[in-house]
């Protein structure tokens, strides 16, 4: 916003007028004079406007808007409280990741590990109080991250040691500050609430609670609130309220945005350049969420070769160039080759001559594709079906909804991580693979991501941007790692 | 079958095959008629279909073609034919199909490939031949991500400005396509998906049986939609139209009049087969209600007819019916009896001389019974003067003793006289008997019935002569030749009751015995036989003479007819007057050589009856 009005005020500097020459001299220089002093003037009073701009104001809400549920309730999964970007700002984990891969303190200030990373130790930061009030301690965070994950979870133990948390493990977890700062490992508490609180519009809304900026106060009508938070141990967050909204289409949420109703909408990579030609103010993520197809790997894709035939049958380029409009990054490794430099060494190109022998003239039953995505989603399933087609294989695209069982699935993974081994393991866990990276080196994740692939149980496709669009008074926004907008760093421009 | 039921059933039968004839004849033209106008309906109606399914076609043509000089469009096709990259049109075709109320539509690039595909829009780099076709419009089937097809009514077009990027859009032929077709009262459309796989070959294509399932009307699936497999099959196998009439139930009305078309690819690969049917349940309504009018006229033109012919029948018939109602009752006796002479036709002429010959019959039979009685009497009058000639003789040489005995000695006339008043007195008794057995026979007694068991008239008699027959036997017969008749008696077990006088049954079947004994002089057997015949009791008198001819057999029962030398010729006559007395009847049997055997029937007691 700086350097556009810095443009405008360049602008408007060009528009000076040229004195006339056919006036007199001396009313020619006057007249110059005070042109040039009220030019000065303005110059001076749009100088110390500007320099007011660039601190951030408190107060205002912020609306966003999104296509998928504002406020999820599925306490079963991982992150199934709230969305991701509620969680974020309502819940804090012990670690964070910044946008360079670094693990920054949270709510644990320091973390030692012994034992060759078997044992981890981290101690809380002290002070800190969750939003109803009631103190963060070693015992709810034990509870939490016990509760986050059950039984899938990379350490065998957590307890609590005075003021710090220990874990321990069987194996070691070189990576557990990284995992720790994952939306998984938020610290939630179970509120505590009167006989006489107020009935909650929303069972669980209220019932958990968290040290974040922000606090869910409301939904209805598919509307989050989330008030701030001022005794957040970070300091209070420049806006008062936020507002989010729930099951919004694109087109809806771009013609909200361009009505001044919404300040935050989404932006699919395949739309990116739609916006542009807009004039939509668009901020993108690197890649930050990887397409890939899940292959099962029982009944009648156990065989090894028929799955090989399918990740060597499908048609990277045209996902990219054409369904994702170019917005994509071909990848037959899971992590981006900009992460680790060797994602060259996984051929992405598509053979279907190869996948056709490798098929051996078998001719297996029909298979399905289903996909956990939207329209662009169920398009991408309907072209690698057409490519699995032309290699001998009948695949049949499961229609939109729940299936229960698919012999492939298109999904989404999130990039949760800047470093590659977390990156890597945090990957791996995401489809189920539990076992901990513990490689550091480009090589060692080189063996571990190649032994992983050539189960040919997941394909790498694509490696995607988020990108969202901003109202003209929105300040300050950037994205995290795996593209989500850190809205607790917001200010508004009109705020008061 | 009488005369008057003959001429009925011949002048019936000969009408009711006329009316029939004429019945069927106008049944068979009113139905060739209406069928060659259900022809023509039919084949007006399908005309007009295949205007309209033209007129659809030329909309498809009509949609892609506006489509095509969209301004949008254009300055996508240049930007396509400059660059290359169809990348950014991915999604094209969806929303100008949206726009242009098309099912299918493929925007197919300067290079033959699909840039955006409506229906597939996954589908984008592959090629499209059919955007290639050089014809307007043309039928087409579309593969679909689901792994169906569709079939659709294409038209290709060249994006206007740059022709190199084509437009492939088309309608989908579906129920809602035949839902939206303008149809007239009872017509239906309906279409068969001939799809088969593409991997079979053209003659395993043709064994590809017909699927109910496949064919779907603008309603729906037809319950009986394997009625019209015989006609899509035709059309499927020889891509030739057919038609016929399909008969979708039992029921008449419920057929139609059907036309299969079928609708080929530019290879001439039959894609479906379109029907238009016809309901016919008006005209056959119609068809039966004049068959029923007709069937109506033909059955009151049979009964009129019948009427008119049992009248004609009873007419010609009742004066021969007369006459052989009249020939009846001179069979029965009735001589005079006499029958209508009406009309100078062959039947009052038959009239007439029937009524001659029963004149004639009568005035013979005058004549006859005026000879028989004089006949009669002249035997009668034979029979007494032999009778009494035999006495009279006698009388006669004892009278004239007595008068030449006058001159004898008195005690000579003496014994004369009394040898003479002996002799005379006996003949003259002999006369007493012979005019005394005149008198009986014309004073025969009436019967006074009592109940009487037939078993015990028949013993009566034979105790009475079978131990006459053993002592004396016959009167001309030696004693030596008596012992020969053997009496034989064979009764039946049961009660055998009898309204008769004992002493009349007595006296007739006394003669009868006489007369056996009288016909056996050299001895034989005489067997005397009493059983039930239904509701009469049959009593038998047999022996075992000679026997008599037919002739005497005839005769037998005639007053004073007697085969015997000494016979009166009453016997039998008093026999047959008793049995006709008792309301009997009697019979004779008999064969030369084999004997003679009476018969008589009596009626059982009624209250007696089995």
């Amino acid at each position: 916003m700086n350097m556009r009005w810095i443009v405008l005020s360049q602008a408007a500097m060009n528009e000076h007028p040229t004195p006339s020459a056919s006036s007199g001299q001396a009313l020619a220089t006057k007249i110059q004079a005070w042109r040039r002093w009220g030019t000065l003037c303005l110059l001076a009073a749009l100088a110390l406007h500007a320099e007011a701009r660039t601190r951030p104001h408190y107060g205002g809400t912020l609306r966003v808007e999104m296509e998928g549920d504002a406020w999820q309730q599925n306490v079963t999964q991982a992150g199934g409280l709230g969305g991701p970007m509620a969680r974020r700002l309502i819940f804090d984990g012990l670690t964070r990741v910044d946008l360079d891969g670094t693990v920054r303190p949270s709510l644990a200030v320091r973390w030692t590990s012994e034992n060759s990373d078997r044992r981890w130790q981290f101690w809380l930061r002290p002070g800190v109080h969750f939003q109803d009030g009631s103190p963060l301690n070693v015992a709810v965070v034990a509870t939490s991250l016990t509760g986050s994950c059950g039984a899938a979870c990379p350490w065998t133990a957590v307890r609590a040691v005075g003021s710090s948390v220990v874990f321990t493990s069987d194996s070691p977890m070189p990576n557990l500050p990284t995992l720790l700062a994952g939306d998984d490992f938020s610290i939630v508490h179970f509120a505590s609430t009167g006989a006489d609180a107020a009935p909650q519009p929303t069972p669980l809304l209220g019932s958990f609670v968290g040290t974040g900026a922000f606090e869910a106060v409301g939904f209805s009508s598919g509307v989050l609130t989330l008030m701030a938070n001022d005794s957040c141990w970070e300091g209070r967050p420049f806006l008062d309220k936020i507002e989010v909204t729930g099951h919004k289409s694109i087109r809806d949420q771009w013609l909200d945005l361009s009505l001044g109703r919404a300040d935050l909408v989404e932006v699919p990579a395949e739309q990116l350049r739609q916006a542009r030609e807009q004039r939509l103010t668009v901020v993108v993520s690197g890649p930050a969420s990887l397409l890939t197809l899940a292959v099962a790997d029982g009944g009648v894709l156990s065989d090894a070769n028929l799955r090989a035939a399918i990740a060597l049958a499908v048609d990277r380029s045209s996902l990219s160039n054409v369904i994702f409009q170019k917005q994509g990054e071909i990848t037959a490794s899971l992590l981006p080759a900009a992460l680790t430099g060797y994602g060259f060494l996984f051929p992405a190109d598509r053979d279907v001559n190869k996948a056709r022998e490798l098929r051996g003239g078998l001719t297996p039953p029909a298979l399905t594709i289903s996909t956990d995505g939207g329209a662009q989603m169920q398009l991408a399933s309907q072209r690698i079906a057409l490519n699995l087609r032309e290699a001998g294989f009948n695949v049949q695209v499961a229609p939109p909804g729940p299936v229960h069982h698919a012999d492939m699935v298109l999904l989404r993974l999130t990039l949760a991580s800047n470093q590659p081994q977390a990156a890597l393991e945090s990957l791996l866990r995401g489809v189920g693979v539990g076992s901990p990276v513990v490689e550091d080196t480009s090589a060692g994740l080189y063996k571990v991501e190649r032994e992983f692939l050539q189960t040919h149980t997941l394909v790498p496709l694509l490696y995607l941007p988020r990108a969202y669009a901003l109202g003209g008074r929105v300040r300050d926004l950037s994205l995290s790692a795996d593209g989500m907008p850190l809205l607790a760093d917001v200010s508004l421009q009109d705020a008061p | 079958m009488s005369l008057r039921q003959k001429l009925l059933l011949l002048f019936s039968l000969t009408v009711a095959l006329a009316v029939a004839a004429v019945a069927w004849t106008v049944l068979v033209r009113i139905r060739l008629v209406f069928e060659q106008r259900d022809r023509e309906e039919t084949a007006l109606v399908v005309s007009q279909f295949q205007r309209e399914f033209q007129h659809r076609s030329d909309e498809v043509a009509a949609a892609v073609d506006r489509i095509a000089s969209r301004e949008g469009v254009r300055s996508m096709a240049v930007q396509l034919t400059e660059t290359g990259d169809g990348s950014p049109f991915v999604t094209e075709a969806e929303t100008l199909a949206q726009e242009g109320q098309l099912d299918f539509l493929e925007i197919i690039g300067p290079d033959g490939k699909i840039v955006s595909s409506a229906q597939w829009p996954a589908r984008f780099g592959y090629a499209e031949p059919a955007a290639m076709q050089p014809s307007a419009t043309f039928m087409k089937r579309e593969e679909l991500p689901d792994g169906t097809t569709a079939l659709g009514l294409f038209a290709v077009r060249p994006a206007h400005g740059a022709d190199a990027v084509r437009l492939l859009g088309g309608k989908r032929l579906d129920q809602s396509f035949l839902a939206d077709l303008p149809l007239a009262a009872g017509m239906q459309i309906c279409l068969y998906n001939n799809f088969n796989s593409p991997q079979l070959s053209a003659f395993q294509q043709l064994l590809v049986k017909f699927d109910p399932e496949r064919f779907i009307c603008a309603a729906g699936k037809l319950a009986n939609a394997a009625r019209y497999q015989s006609l899509i099959d035709p059309a499927r196998n020889t891509g030739e139209t057919s038609s016929g009439i399909l008969y979708l139930t039992d029921r008449r009305e419920d057929s139609v009049s059907a036309t299969a078309i079928p609708l080929k690819d530019e290879s001439g690969v039959v894609l479906a087969v379109l029907t238009v049917s016809i309901s016919r349940g008006g005209m056959v309504e119609a068809q039966q209600h004049i068959r029923a009018i007709a069937y109506g006229v033909a059955a009151g033109g049979i009964l009129l007819a019948i009427a008119l012919s049992l009248w004609i029948a009873a007419r010609v018939s009742r004066p021969i019916e007369r006459l052989a109602s009249a020939a009846e009752e001179v069979a029965g006796g009735n001589w005079e009896v006499r029958v209508a002479e009406g009309g100078r036709d062959e039947v009052g002429v038959l009239a007439h001389s029937f009524n001659h010959m029963t004149g004639q019959l009568v005035s013979q039979r005058e004549r006859l019974v005026q000879t028989e009685r004089v006949a009669a009497w002249r035997e009668l009058a034979r029979r007494l003067a032999h009778e009494l000639k035999n006495p009279l003789f006698p009388l006669q040489l004892t009278v004239e003793n007595l008068v030449r005995a006058r001159v004898l000695p008195e005690a000579e006339f003496d014994e004369v006289f009394r040898e003479s008043t002996s002799t005379l007195g006996m003949e003259i008794a002999n006369l007493k008997t012979i005019i005394g057995r005149f008198s009986d026979f014309s004073k025969m007694p009436k019967p006074e019935l009592e109940r009487v068991d037939a078993r015990d008239v028949v013993e009566r008699v034979r105790s009475l002569y079978e131990p006459a027959s053993s002592a004396t036997g016959p009167s001309n017969a030696s004693n030596a030749e008596a012992a020969k008749i053997r009496f034989e008696v064979e009764l039946a077990g049961e009660p055998m009751p009898l309204d008769a006088d004992p002493e009349l049954l007595h006296r007739a079947l006394s003669n009868l015995v006489l007369n056996a004994m009288d016909a056996m002089p050299h001895g034989g057997t005489l067997t005397l036989s009493a059983r039930p015949n239904g509701e009469t009791v049959e009593l038998r008198v047999a022996d075992t003479g000679e026997g008599i001819t037919p002739e005497e057999c005839e005769r037998l029962f005639t007053p004073y007819y007697t085969t015997k030398e000494h016979g009166t010729g009453l016997g039998l006559a008093i026999v047959q007057s008793v049995v006709a007395d008792h309301h009997g009847t009697i019979a004779v049997e008999s064969r030369p050589g084999a004997g003679v055997t009476f018969v008589i029937n009596l009626l059982r007691a009624q209250d007696a009856k089995p």
